[in-house]
């Protein structure tokens, strides 16, 4: 029987990976991993409005442009541009003249003895809220400095007004620092970025796991099938090969991000001239520097057990999705049935990413900590919780310990329901059975 | 030696086998009769394990039924039973992996079994591309791949032409002749006539008529009298002991209540010119299946 296990699952496995349509789905979730990983420059390689700088031109007729042209300097990064040139101009009917089908922005400043100065803002295309209002801050900051220097306040107390305030970030637990604070942020977000592949992981178990059972119950073969090997060398030898196959399937995704890694470093080294463009987008997102960042702060120390509590963590769940998916599978007759079957299990699986990004908005609830011990739910949940510090390792523990108990029972009553259901051609009565099943010695 | 020994199986309340007993000997063909929903298919599965009986038991060789039994057992499912997605070696080496034989052994057997059903050429080609009765003779070879010590065969020729039935018959008596017992299940009663000794007749579960064929047309009362010649119908159906007259293509059968009666026809015949046949024959099986299955019905 042994030997039929091993024969079962080897069978089951080969059958989805010698499969040409397996080497199409890869090749496309490469190219799209890659891609990915390297999407801000494939983004930029096309070019597009915010790849040409952002004219503002200036008619100052009170003698501050360079006051405007330093605060405008300073918010640049929020004007959505990768240069901005600003140039001071004397012919307003000039200047009006030039603005005409650009996105090029005119500011005229006129002085105004109640308010150091007004301005008039003028463009021919509409300006988005962003840039307006990071232009409008500037100028108001850039007045409040003149207003200040007018004031006619020393110099050290300007400073003292002007200079930012100084913060010290203090943590009652010593154990705890700024660095990781920012850190655990970093990771919380970069594990939605992981949360995805996985459910989408998840998917393919369900779906093969209900494709390949209800092929063999299409037609009679499942008698044969059953009638050499027991149900339950069945059912573990079609979980344990769909598990295996999505690791198989996980481990590629990893290597294709790998690969776009390795091309994202590629294209962002200094030593090859001519891509310019993408070096520079490339570079908003500096991987060193984030591994450095991590490094520093002392996380890795605290990864060491994070990660094989959420590797756990994982596993349990593919197996508690595919032991419900195998048992559901069971009891339907055809592929349609079974769709219909497993809406609800997907449903639970997208829930935990909607609680996911709800959590953000809602830090501290409670519900969100109770969801995330759920089974089911907590792979979604609860690594990106545990790595942002919102639960502790205990809940994970819980999670884990909550994720067997289910493994338990579906093995124990799911199996009973197998053995029935895998024989099972007629809907009639359906529910009496399995019921009438598990409820057999 | 295969021994149903008092089986019932219940299905909640329903009782699909009532009280069941049997023996396929080695070397046997055995018949399991009976109309849809007699419990043949819930009988199948017994004896395959793929269910428990409610009471009774089954064993083969002295054994209780289990995996390293059944592999030992070849089963043809009257409705197919192959993964139409895979290629006619992928079914067979799947099917004869699962009966625990190794890979070179099945090859070799399957090239013999593919060339003795004339299908060398499809060895390759996908299950969904064949015709219907060259899936049936693919679905014939996964049952025999393990040279069985027991053959289950659920309508085997189900699907197939008047030339292929031949060959199935040449193969089934093939495997007879080397040993394998095989349970022949068939809506075509010259068929099971052909090839079973021995059968039982289930309606309702319950066996109605068991015994060997011989025996059985032997103790079955009513025979047949063939007749060419110039008679009336009117007057063979007047005669005592004739249950019912009727004319055929090329003369007439007349049915009588049991052999004594045969005298009565004979000297009606004598009064009669241009008599060319007068022939007393056994009953058909299928007259016999009709009538007990009629009389279990209360028709």
């Amino acid at each position: 029987m042994e030997n039929k296990f091993k024969f079962l699952t080897k069978h089951s496995l080969k059958k989805k990976i010698k499969n040409k349509w397996f080497l199409i789905a890869n090749v496309i979730v490469a190219l799209i991993t890659i891609a990915f990983v390297n999407i801000d420059s494939i983004v930029t390689m096309f070019g597009g409005d915010f790849n040409k700088p952002l004219k503002i031109n200036v008619v100052d007729n009170t003698g501050y442009y360079e006051n405007v042209k330093t605060g405008l300097k300073g918010v640049e990064s929020y004007l959505g541009t990768s240069k901005l040139k600003i140039s001071k101009i004397d012919d307003i009917k000039k200047a009006k003249k030039k603005l005409k089908g650009t996105d090029d922005i005119l500011l005229v400043i006129n002085p105004d003895t109640n308010n150091i100065y007004n301005i008039e803002f003028i463009t021919d295309a509409y300006v988005d809220t962003v840039k307006y209002q990071a232009i409008i801050t500037s100028l108001n900051t850039t007045k409040q400095g003149i207003a200040l220097d007018l004031s006619g306040i020393d110099k050290e107390k300007l400073n003292q007004i002007s200079s930012s305030v100084e913060v010290k970030r203090t943590f009652i637990n010593e154990e705890k620092t700024e660095d990781e604070e920012n850190t655990r942020t970093l990771l919380s977000v970069s594990s939605l970025i992981i949360a995805l592949p996985c459910f989408m992981l998840i998917m393919y178990l369900v779906q093969m796991i209900g494709a390949e059972i209800n092929e063999e119950k299409s037609t009679r073969g499942m008698e044969i099938i059953i009638g050499n090997v027991s149900p339950k060398t069945h059912f573990f030898s079609k979980i344990l090969s769909s598990n295996l196959f999505v690791l198989i399937q996980g481990g590629l995704i990893l290597l294709y991000s790998a690969v776009g890694l390795i091309i994202r470093k590629f294209t962002t080294d200094p030593s090859h001239q001519g891509m310019k463009a993408i070096k520079e987008a490339a570079a908003t997102l500096d991987l060193s520097g984030v591994l450095e960042m991590i490094e520093k702060s002392g996380i890795l120390n605290k990864l060491g057990y994070i990660i094989p509590l959420i590797i756990i963590l994982l596993l349990l769940s593919f197996l508690a999705y595919s032991l419900l998916a195998g048992v559901l599978a069971s009891m339907t007759t055809n592929m349609e049935n079974y769709q219909q079957l497993q809406t609800p299990l997907m449903i639970i699986s997208l829930a935990g990413f909607y609680l996911i990004i709800i959590s953000a908005m809602f830090p501290g609830a409670l519900f969100v900590k109770i969801a995330s011990v759920i089974p089911l739910m907590s792979i979604s949940l609860a690594p990106s919780l545990l790595l942002s510090g919102e639960i502790g390792v205990g809940l994970i523990i819980v999670a884990i310990l909550l994720l067997m108990l289910l493994n338990f029972i579906l093995i124990k009553f799911g199996l009973k329901i197998y053995k029935v259901g895998i024989l099972n051609y007629s809907e009639s009565d359906l529910w009496k059975k399995m019921f009438r099943a598990v409820k057999e010695k | 030696m295969l021994k149903i020994k008092n089986v019932t199986k219940y299905y909640g309340t329903f009782k699909a086998v009532d009280n069941l007993s049997f023996t396929v000997d080695k070397g046997e063909i055995f018949g399991l009769l009976g109309v849809n929903g007699a419990g043949k298919t819930t009988t199948f599965r017994m004896i395959m394990n793929l269910i428990n009986p409610s009471e009774g038991s089954i064993t083969f060789n002295g054994k209780k039924i289990d995996y390293d039994v059944t592999d030992n057992i070849g089963f043809l499912t009257e409705e197919r039973s192959l993964l139409t997605k895979l290629t006619v070696k992928e079914q067979i080496l799947y099917y004869g992996a699962l009966k625990s034989l190794d890979e070179e052994t099945i090859l070799k057997r399957l090239d013999r079994l593919l060339k003795k059903f004339g299908i060398e050429e499809y060895k390759d080609r996908k299950i969904n591309t064949l015709s219907k009765g060259n899936q049936q003779k693919v679905q014939f070879i996964s049952a025999i791949i393990n040279e069985p010590k027991l053959l289950i065969l659920d309508e085997p020729f189900s699907g197939l032409d008047p030339i292929n039935i031949e060959l199935f018959k040449s193969v089934i008596l093939e495997l007879k002749e080397k040993g394998t017992s095989i349970i022949f299940s068939s809506h075509r009663m010259d068929h099971v006539e052909l090839f079973c000794e021995k059968l039982v007749i289930l309606v309702k579960g319950k066996s109605v008529l068991e015994g060997y064929l011989k025996d059985i047309k032997k103790d079955y009362k009513i025979k047949k009298i063939k007749i060419e010649g110039d008679v009336k119908i009117t007057e063979l159906r007047k005669i005592d002991g004739v249950i019912n007259a009727i004319k055929t293509a090329s003369g007439y059968e007349v049915n009588i209540k049991d052999e004594s009666y045969v005298n009565n026809v004979f000297e009606y015949l004598k009064t009669k010119k241009n008599i060319t046949k007068f022939v007393l024959e056994e009953p058909f099986l299928e007259e016999i299946f009709v009538s007990k299955v009629g009389e279990a019905y209360g028709k």
